[in-house]
């Protein structure tokens, strides 16, 4: 535990704070902070990435994304004959 | 940021307090909550002109001869007085030589506008502040029975010449103009031009073009595109050199009203209704492919935007559009497609208008005071109003039509003066707004509450003399003009929309 204002805040380093005197001389015991480590790397930032302000406005980014979603083409029955499910088929007629 | 109301504290304040990052700005114009333009001089003696407006750096004021053909401009500046006696810091009021319109506003020149036959469209004016330069429009008169010529759409009046012409404001010199003929350019309150940064975009409603100028700093208006018949630069020449198709190009010649068929026999649909019949089509077919064919009625009119130069330009349709229908379209004039196209009264179109209205005003980075003008999009009072008119509504497609006609929103239309600022005051809109127009007036001053301080009075803009006496049932008509950065405003009093004003008064910080 440590005795100074930082109380028991964990850190990612255990290193980290080992500079650390605490106020209370008599008390000369070494703080080694609670150490906590990501146990994925899912959340940290691919090493290549830059980040820069978007030049289109919000509004004309707007328009893009929703003409984009519209023109993605959606299905359409007459379009496209075969059946999405394999396992359906369209009933051929008899004779 | 400020603690205390008081001005002088404010001002110690500033000297050791820092605003909160990215509000430099805004704290700056809380100071405009002190210096209020509280005093008024009421029927000034002013020249017989048509005045105007303030440019948008309140370095001009533009005015126009009554017989509208002459350019008049001012210098605003303040008025000066020296006044001899003992108690002039007390005298309640100004010496008689202090209250004139002189006082206030100096004469940089008289240019002659118009020619002979022709008028200054007096609703019409743009003002690119970096080079000070100003953008007019003169016409001549309209042109009855006109005949439909090559590439020229029936039901549209036509008038024999229309001309933009560049001034430099400074000294009033010419530097250049364009001259459009037998065509015709909505010029009423700049709603057929914009302009951003240096490019001015003017739709020829005759011809369904959009002509982007470029206003070069020499002074030179330069033609950079004409959209409509062809999109890109080169298009014409394509045309023009395929053998086959020489005899055969054309414009589609509409009459007023939609068809269902196009005359597809006989000519080409102009080049951006191309674009845009096959973006809907593209659109409707990724849906269904069933009605592809009702694609070819839609086409009349049609907006554009205008925002940066690798994007659209948006315009407006001319008339009333209460019985055809109106649409909106967004243009990318880089890579000529069409990007978006909505019906007017289309729900998405009104939930990205009232989510980012200021991007419809498509300000240039250059003009920093635009991103101060309030808007339901950035005050959230102006938000509450809004959303209180839509609740009210009885109908609300009705409601949403009537918010969307006012796209593409008008370039420089709306006032930049921080006493329209709405995180700053409140006031009635209905009697007094940023966007400047004649409304009827009310014999109760209009006041200024502030949003801050606990809704208390700030400044009244008072019109005239309460009058209720011996024309107390007539209407009047009142428009006001606010100078941009200082506390100086005009009031005119117009006993008819269609007369001169029978008063000026001035509106200032005493």
């Amino acid at each position: 535990m440590m005795g100074s204002m930082l109380g028991d805040l964990p850190s990612f380093d255990p290193h980290n704070f080992s500079q650390l005197r605490p106020s209370d001389p008599s008390n000369p015991s070494k703080v080694v902070p609670t150490t906590y480590r990501p146990t994925h790397s899912r959340t940290s930032p691919p090493p290549d990435q830059v980040i820069t302000t978007e030049a289109k406005n919000i509004l004309i980014r707007n328009f893009y994304q929703r003409a984009e979603e519209k023109l993605r083409p959606k299905r359409a029955a007459t379009e496209h004959p075969t059946p999405e499910h394999g396992c359906k088929q369209p009933r051929a007629s008899t004779t | 940021m400020f603690k205390t109301n008081n001005v002088t504290s404010r001002i110690f304040e500033r000297q050791i307090r820092t605003p909160a990052p990215g509000t430099s700005v805004h704290s700056a114009r809380r100071f405009y909550e002190n210096l209020v333009p509280s005093f008024t001089i009421y029927d000034v003696e002013c020249p017989d002109h048509s005045f105007f407006k303030f440019t948008d750096d309140g370095q001009y004021f533009v005015c126009f001869s009554r017989n509208r053909q002459d350019l008049i401009v001012y210098r605003p500046t303040w008025l000066s007085f020296s006044c001899k006696g003992e108690d002039c810091d007390n005298n309640q009021e100004l010496p008689p030589q202090a209250k004139r319109f002189e006082s206030f506003f100096t004469q940089l020149y008289v240019k002659p506008l118009a020619s002979c036959n022709e008028l200054i469209c007096k609703d019409f004016f743009l003002y690119m502040e970096s080079n000070q330069f100003g953008i007019f429009a003169t016409s001549t008169a309209q042109i009855q029975d006109a005949r439909g010529t090559d590439g020229a759409i029936l039901g549209v009046p036509s008038f024999e010449k229309i001309t933009i012409h560049l001034f430099r404001l400074e000294d009033g010199f010419k530097l250049d103009e364009k001259v459009f003929h037998n065509d015709c350019v909505n010029l009423t309150h700049n709603m057929g031009a914009f302009l951003y940064d240096d490019l001015l975009a003017v739709v020829s409603l005759r011809y369904q073009t959009i002509h982007i100028l470029q206003i070069r700093d020499s002074g030179n208006l330069v033609d950079v595109r004409a959209i409509g018949a062809y999109c890109r630069e080169d298009d014409e020449l394509f045309i023009n050199s395929s053998s086959q198709l020489a005899g055969n190009r054309g414009d589609l010649v509409d009459n007023g009203t939609n068809h269902d068929q196009p005359n597809s026999n006989n000519s080409f649909l102009s080049g951006i209704k191309q674009r845009l019949l096959s973006f809907i089509f593209r659109e409707i077919w990724s849906e269904e492919t069933d009605q592809t064919q009702r694609v070819q009625c839609l086409k009349k009119k049609f907006y554009f935007h205008f925002q940066d130069y690798v994007d659209l330009v948006i315009l407006k349709a001319s008339r009333n559009t209460d019985q055809l229908p109106a649409f909106f379209a967004v243009y990318n004039m880089e890579t000529t497609e069409i990007v978006a196209f909505y019906q007017n009264a289309a729900d998405e179109l009104y939930l990205l208008f009232e989510r980012f209205c200021d991007h419809f005003h498509a300000t240039s980075i250059n003009s920093m005071y635009m991103n101060f003008i309030s808007s339901h999009s950035n005050n959230i009072h102006a938000l509450e109003q809004l959303k209180s008119m839509k609740n009210k509504a009885t109908s609300i497609s009705q409601f949403v039509k009537k918010m969307l006609s006012s796209l593409p929103l008008n370039c420089q239309s709306m006032s930049p003066s921080p006493y329209f600022d709405q995180s700053l005051f409140r006031f009635d809109e209905k009697l007094i707004s940023a966007t400047d127009r004649p409304r009827q007036s009310t014999d109760h001053p209009i006041r200024f509450n502030s949003r801050r301080q606990g809704d208390i009075l700030k400044f009244k803009i008072k019109t005239g003399p309460e009058f209720g006496s011996a024309d107390g049932r007539s209407k009047k008509y009142s428009h006001f003009l606010f100078h941009p950065v200082w506390p100086l405003a005009l009031s005119f009093i117009q006993p008819s929309l269609f007369l001169p004003p029978s008063a000026v008064n001035i509106h200032f910080r005493r």
